[in-house]
C-alpha cells in the first residue's frame, strides 16, 4: 500500500486543521497544469478550420456535449463546462497516476478526492433540481403511476437511492483505481519473488503486468467516462424529473 | 490502507477544492466557450452552405428545364418551317408544271389549227389548179370551153 501513502511536502496548519501540501496535492496540481496547458494551447486562436490542438479540445468537448445532449437534452448543454471539468480532472488524475519512474501518485485512488468530486455532482443536481422545479423536485422520489399503498415505501427507497448516489459514485472510482493499482503492484512483486527463484519464471508475471498496464490505462479512461456519464444521467433527473 | 486514514481527508479535500475551483473558473470557463462558439459558427456556416448549394441546385435544375423547353420549342418551330417550305415548294412546282402543260397544250392546239388551215388552203388551191387543168385538158381534147366553175360543180356532184 506504499503507492497510496500520503506524504507531506509542505506542512500547513490553518486554524488547527491540517492543510499540508502533500504528494496528492502535487499530482492534482500537475493534472491541473496539464489540463490548463492543453486547453490554453488548444483554444489560443480558435479557427473555423481547427489545428491539431484545437481539434483535440473540440473532440473532447463535443464528446461531453454529445453525452449531455443524449442523456439530458438541449437544456443540459449549459452544464457542459462543469461536466467537462469533472471529466478532464478525473481523466488527468487517472492517467498521470500511471506515469512510471517519477513516483507518481493517483489522487483519484483516494476516497476523499473521489467523494469531493461526487459531492460536486450531487450538489449540482440538488441545486439545479430545486432551481428548475422548486418543491416539485420531490416528485422525483415518487415515480408516476405508483399504486398509493406502496407509495411510502417506494418514496423511501427512491430517497435512499438518491442519497446513496454520491457514495456509489465516489466508491466506484476509488475502488477501480485502487484495485487496478494494487493488482499491478502485486504482479510487480511476483516478478521479483519468482525472478529470485529463476530468472525465466519472472518473465511470466512481467508479461501479465504489461497486459495489466494496458488494462489499467483502459480503466483510467473508462472510469472517467463512467463518472461523467453518471453525472449527466443524474443531471437528467434534476433537469427533466424522470 | 492509507485511503481510510481520516487524518489526510481535510488536506485532500481542501486542495481538491482549490484545484478544481481553479480548473473550472480559471481554465475551463475562459477557454471552452471560445471553442463552443467556433463549433456553433462552423455548424451554422455548414448549414448555410448546404442551403446555398441546395438553392443553387434548384436554380440549375429550373435553368436546365427552361433550356430543354426552349430547345424543344426551337426544334418544333424549325420542323414546322421546314414542312411549310417543303409544301410551298411543292405547290409552286405543281403550279409551274400546270402552267407549262397548259402552255404546251395551247401551243399544240394552235399548231394543229394552223396545220388544218394550211391543209384546207392547200386543198382549195389544189382544187382550183385541178379545175383549171381539167378545163384546159377538156378544151384541148374536145374543144369544148369548160370553165373552172363547171369543173368544180361537176366534182362536187360526184
Amino acid at each position: 500500500m506504499e503507492q497510496f501513502k500520503i506524504e507531506t511536502i509542505a506542512p500547513l496548519t490553518v486554524a488547527g486543521a491540517d492543510l499540508s501540501f502533500t504528494n496528492s496535492s502535487l499530482w492534482m496540481l500537475i493534472s491541473l497544469i496539464s489540463v490548463a496547458a492543453f486547453l490554453f494551447i488548444g483554444t489560443a486562436r480558435p479557427q473555423l478550420v481547427p489545428g491539431r490542438m484545437q481539434a483535440a479540445v473540440e473532440y473532447l468537448y463535443e464528446f461531453i456535449r454529445d453525452m449531455l445532449r443524449e442523456n439530458v437534452g438541449k437544456d443540459g448543454l449549459r452544464y457542459a463546462p462543469l461536466i467537462f471539468s469533472v471529466f478532464v480532472f478525473v481523466l488527468a488524475c487517472n492517467l498521470l497516476g500511471m506515469v512510471p519512474f517519477v513516483h507518481s501518485f493517483t489522487p483519484t485512488s483516494h476516497i476523499a478526492v473521489t467523494f469531493g468530486l461526487a459531492m460536486i455532482v450531487f450538489i449540482l443536481v440538488v441545486i439545479v433540481g430545486f432551481a428548475r422545479h422548486g418543491l416539485h423536485f420531490f416528485s422525483l422520489f415518487l415515480p408516476e403511476g405508483t399504486p398509493l399503498f406502496v407509495a411510502p415505501l417506494v418514496a423511501l427507497i427512491e430517497f435512499l437511492s438518491f442519497l446513496s448516489r454520491p457514495f456509489t459514485l465516489a466508491i466506484r472510482l476509488f475502488a477501480n483505481m485502487t484495485a487496478g493499482h494494487v493488482l499491478m503492484k502485486v504482479f510487480g512483486g511476483f516478478v521479483v519473488s519468482l525472478g529470485a527463484v529463476n530468472i525465466g519464471l519472472g518473465i511470466i508475471p512481467l508479461g501479465v503486468n504489461v497486459a495489466l498496464t494496458a488494462l489499467e490505462l483502459l480503466i483510467a479512461v473508462v472510469q472517467a467516462y463512467v463518472f461523467a456519464l453518471l453525472a449527466s444521467i443524474y443531471l437528467n433527473d434534476a433537469v427533466n424529473l424522470h | 490502507m492509507p485511503q481510510f486514514d481520516p487524518a489526510s481527508f481535510v488536506s485532500q479535500l481542501f486542495w481538491f477544492g482549490v484545484f478544481f475551483a481553479l480548473l473550472y473558473f480559471a481554465v475551463v470557463r475562459p477557454t471552452l466557450p471560445k471553442v463552443g462558439k467556433v463549433i456553433d459558427a462552423r455548424e451554422t456556416q455548414v448549414a448555410a452552405d448546404l442551403d446555398r448549394a441546395e438553392a443553387a441546385k434548384g436554380a440549375a435544375d429550373t435553368l436546365r428545364a427552361d433550356h430543354e423547353a426552349a430547345m424543344k420549342a426551337a426544334r418544333d418551330a424549325a420542323q414546322a418551317a421546314v414542312a411549310q417550305a417543303r409544301d410551298a415548294a411543292a405547290r409552286a412546282s405543281d403550279a409551274q408544271m400546270k402552267a407549262l402543260a397548259a402552255r404546251l397544250d395551247a401551243d399544240a392546239d394552235a399548231a394543229a389549227a394552223s396545220l388544218d388551215l394550211a391543209r384546207a388552203s392547200a386543198r382549195s388551191g389544189l382544187e382550183a389548179t385541178v379545175s383549171e387543168l381539167v378545163g384546159e385538158a377538156v378544151a384541148k381534147l374536145t374543144g369544148i370551153e369548160v370553165t373552172p366553175a363547171d369543173v368544180s360543180a361537176a366534182l362536187a356532184q360526184r
